[in-house]
């Protein structure tokens, strides 16, 4: 069945009228996910843009068709371990056990908690949703913010240029977990998310499955809302977001021989609007040093 | 109230918002381009475009927030944003 | 485990494991901190030997210790852990949230002074700070209270007018490490006083989607408040019934929330909470040989406060000293003796009353101690009426 099918086939479990920002890459790739997940799921989302959203609930109400609780920032992996483990001792392993965690909550706070969840090879998967910044809260930066980054707490002024430091480049360290699988997906190459989630599950029936997702954010990185899919599929074909995949220590990486320049879509974001031709030039360094890294690991 | 306020816990029904009243433009389909190929669907964050059983795309209004993707990904351009309220 | 009654020579620690196994837990989350560590390492060699069927999570803080059990928890299962001082404060997040999402559990505390100054030793500190954090919260005297209340603490967890989670808590070193006499119970009398486990609590289940925990409002919130403060209520009756319950199958009782030492003839009254009520023992007993008419009130819940019961003991008291191993910042006093205090604030006559702090980062209360103590209370008593100056154990 190809990825189009299953999509035109497959129940939206989350609440129809959520109210994230209109062009959000995560709201896209929350329905898709669980649209690929099924009912027979439960769902972790951490506090966040989803969260405050209104997919955990409301009240007396459920946000998603299927059990979801909201952990703490700070202890999605940890809660999932213990979830994941009693449903095993109830030989329930054909429950789907998912998180769905912004950048803040996978990278800061909760990193403690996620690396010991992968150490210990606990069976579920874990998907970060990375916008780049605590946007549910105000756009405040984060580890994974990309260097140059104006946020609401790396202002631009006389004494700011945005954020001061390269973003923490979270597929890697996870890859280094000796996890089931981690991969790295973009709503724009649909095909190849929808494929990675669908491993990610069956992988995490034998252990750790992580998956790091580019999440545009139109309003916090200030562009137009029709352009979250371009911006993302240009993120991947400059190699600043380059795709690949360890599956049992395979690596498979989508090389990209012709990159575009990184300034195509730079440019496009009002993050971004304040960086010199220089600040340009170093992000394309970190990209293709990153790139040629990736080769490395992968050959 | 018959609750017990034990666990707090959300099981009556889905909370769902009006976002199709965030709208002020509006995705319109022309089906003589359209190919059908379900690429719309497959980036509408909102999950308003769905097929059917022939395979026949069509744009939901009710929670459509008139982001665009749709519009801009479309590879025949058949999604034009028309003013809401036109 | 066993199915014949033992009788061994072990250490708090130890006793704290061996109740955590009777009770069968689904899963045990293991993190290393002084004085509790050696509880979750017979934990774990009783699992290695096949003498236990539990999950064990090797976490990798106790804030993840306090989570994962949170997890399975809301999965189903009975779970255990341990902890103290710096590691109970690192998962106050998570442990706010056990009580307040109404999941029961029994967790134990080898209490220990809360660093600065830099400390690893005996206090009270640690688990008293967090008693307004909504869990049950118990004081053991001895190492067979400690076994027996670990499996009391499930059936007060668990039952449907509770719901909330049991802290049993017993002095770090003084009782965690030291060795005495504990009668190890048949793994079949354990099964027979909590039956087999079923889950009154709500879980995550596909089978029944819903949200758990839901965003929610304030013209909300306030009710899961006040039926949390009723449920504490409801506890304190639980605490009676499980005490007579264990008495029947195990032939040992410990009197409820209170238990009293030569309190119906007493004018003055030590009060203590944990294991310097041993001590204490002793001390009242060469107190009354010395002439004075005293007794001791041994509070065993801290929370909930069972201040109802512990009104009628003092009422009609001349003083009573309050012997705290923990400090009230912001008050001049322990913590014990401001709880103390508000339970006999509306009596129609005022007791007199000190407040006596010692114990602290492991300082040692010896017998000759709180006699001095008591000396001090019966003086200063025989001339004023009212709160008298905090009394310092040097």
């Amino acid at each position: 069945m190809n990825y189009i099918d299953l999509l035109r086939e497959s129940e939206d479990l989350v609440t129809p009228g959520m109210s994230a920002c209109q062009g959000c890459a995560a709201e896209m790739c929350l329905r898709r996910v669980l649209q690929v997940a099924g009912r027979n799921t439960i769902m972790t989302i951490p506090p966040g843009c989803m969260a405050g959203a209104g997919v955990v609930g409301w009240n007396f109400d459920n946000g998603l068709k299927v059990p979801v609780h909201i952990p703490l920032l700070d202890n999605t992996a940890s809660f999932l371990s213990g979830v994941s483990n009693m449903y095993q001792r109830k030989n329930r392993q054909d429950v789907n056990i998912i998180a769905f965690a912004g950048d803040g909550a996978t990278a800061d706070c909760g990193f403690q908690s996620l690396s010991g969840a992968a150490e210990r090879a606990e069976k579920f998967l874990y998907i970060c949703y990375d916008n780049e910044g605590y946007m549910n809260t105000g756009f405040q930066r984060s580890s994974t913010s990309s260097k140059g980054s104006k946020t609401s707490t790396t202002p631009v002024g006389i004494e700011g240029g945005g954020k001061s430091q390269n973003q923490k480049y979270m597929p890697l360290i996870m890859a280094m977990h000796n996890a089931e699988y981690v991969a790295t997906a973009s709503p724009s190459n649909m095909k190849d998310l929808v494929e990675k989630v669908t491993k990610g599950i069956e992988a995490s029936k034998r252990g750790f499955a992580y998956i790091h997702i580019f999440s545009p954010c139109p309003t916090g990185w200030g562009h137009d809302t029709n352009l979250s899919i371009d911006i993302a599929k240009k993120a991947v074909k400059s190699n600043f977001f380059p795709l690949f995949e360890v599956d049992r220590g395979n690596w498979k990486l989508l090389d990209n021989k012709n990159p575009i320049p990184v300034s195509e879509w730079i440019v496009k974001l009002k993050k971004f609007s304040h960086l010199s031709d220089d600040d340009i030039i170093a992000i394309q360094d970190v990209a293709d040093k990153r790139m040629e890294l990736l080769r490395k690991l992968s050959s | 109230m018959s609750r017990n306020f034990v666990t707090p816990i959300g099981d009556e029904g889905i909370y769902t918002l009006d976002t199709g009243s965030w709208r002020t433009f509006k995705p319109i389909m022309n089906k003589d381009k359209c190919i059908e190929c379900g690429i719309c669907m497959s980036y509408c964050p909102v999950g308003s475009i769905t097929g059917n059983e022939q395979k026949v795309y069509t744009i939901g209004y009710e929670f459509c927030k008139g982001c665009g993707i749709c519009a801009y990904e479309c590879p025949s351009q058949a999604i034009n944003m028309a003013k809401e309220g036109d | 485990m066993d199915n014949k009654k033992k009788i061994v020579a072990i250490s708090g620690n130890k006793s704290a494991a061996i109740g955590a196994a009777l009770s069968k837990p689904d899963l045990i989350a293991a993190y290393p901190i002084t004085p509790q560590s050696s509880v979750v390492e017979s934990l774990a060699d009783m699992i290695a030997k096949g003498e236990l069927n539990s999950t064990m999570v090797h976490v990798e803080s106790e804030h993840s210790a306090m989570s994962v059990v949170q997890g399975a928890a809301v999965a189903g299962g009975r779970t255990f852990t341990a902890t103290s001082a710096q590691g109970l404060a690192l998962m106050f997040e998570p442990y706010f949230r056990m009580s307040t999402l109404r999941l029961p559990m029994v967790m134990a505390i080898a209490t220990r002074e809360m660093t600065s100054p830099e400390t690893v030793w005996s206090g009270q500190q640690d688990a008293v700070t967090v008693r307004d954090a909504g869990w049950i919260q118990m004081f053991a005297e001895n190492n067979q209270e400690i076994l027996d209340m670990v499996i009391q603490g499930y059936k007060l967890a668990e039952h449907k007018d509770v719901l909330l989670p049991v802290n049993v808590c017993y002095d770090g070193f003084y009782l965690s490490h030291l060795t005495e006499r504990v009668e190890i119970p048949s793994q079949e009398l354990a099964d027979e006083f909590l039956g087999s486990y079923s889950c009154n609590h709500v879980t995550l289940d596909p089978d029944k989607p819903m949200a758990v925990d839901p965003l929610t409002s304030s013209e909300i919130l306030w009710r899961y408040r006040k039926s949390h403060l009723e449920a504490m209520q409801n506890a304190l009756e639980v605490i009676d019934e499980v005490d007579i319950e264990f008495d029947k199958v195990f032939g040992r009782k410990y009197g409820g929330a209170i238990d009293t030492y030569k309190i119906d003839d007493a004018e003055l009254v030590i009060v203590t909470m944990g294991a310097t009520t041993g001590t204490a023992r002793v001390a009242v007993d060469k107190a009354r040989d010395m002439g004075y008419k005293i007794g001791l009130l041994k509070v065993r819940f801290l929370r909930p406060f069972p201040s109802q019961k512990i009104k009628e003991v003092l009422n009609g008291k001349k003083a009573y000293a309050v012997i705290d191993k923990s400090v009230s910042f912001g008050w001049n006093t322990g913590v014990l003796y401001n709880e103390i205090k508000s339970a006999v604030s509306d009596l129609d006559r005022a007791i007199t009353s000190m407040p006596a702090i010692g114990g602290l980062g492991g300082a040692d209360i010896s017998v000759d101690m709180l006699l001095d103590c008591i000396k001090k209370l019966d003086e200063e008593s025989k001339n004023y009426n009212g709160q008298l100056a905090t009394y310092w154990f040097e």
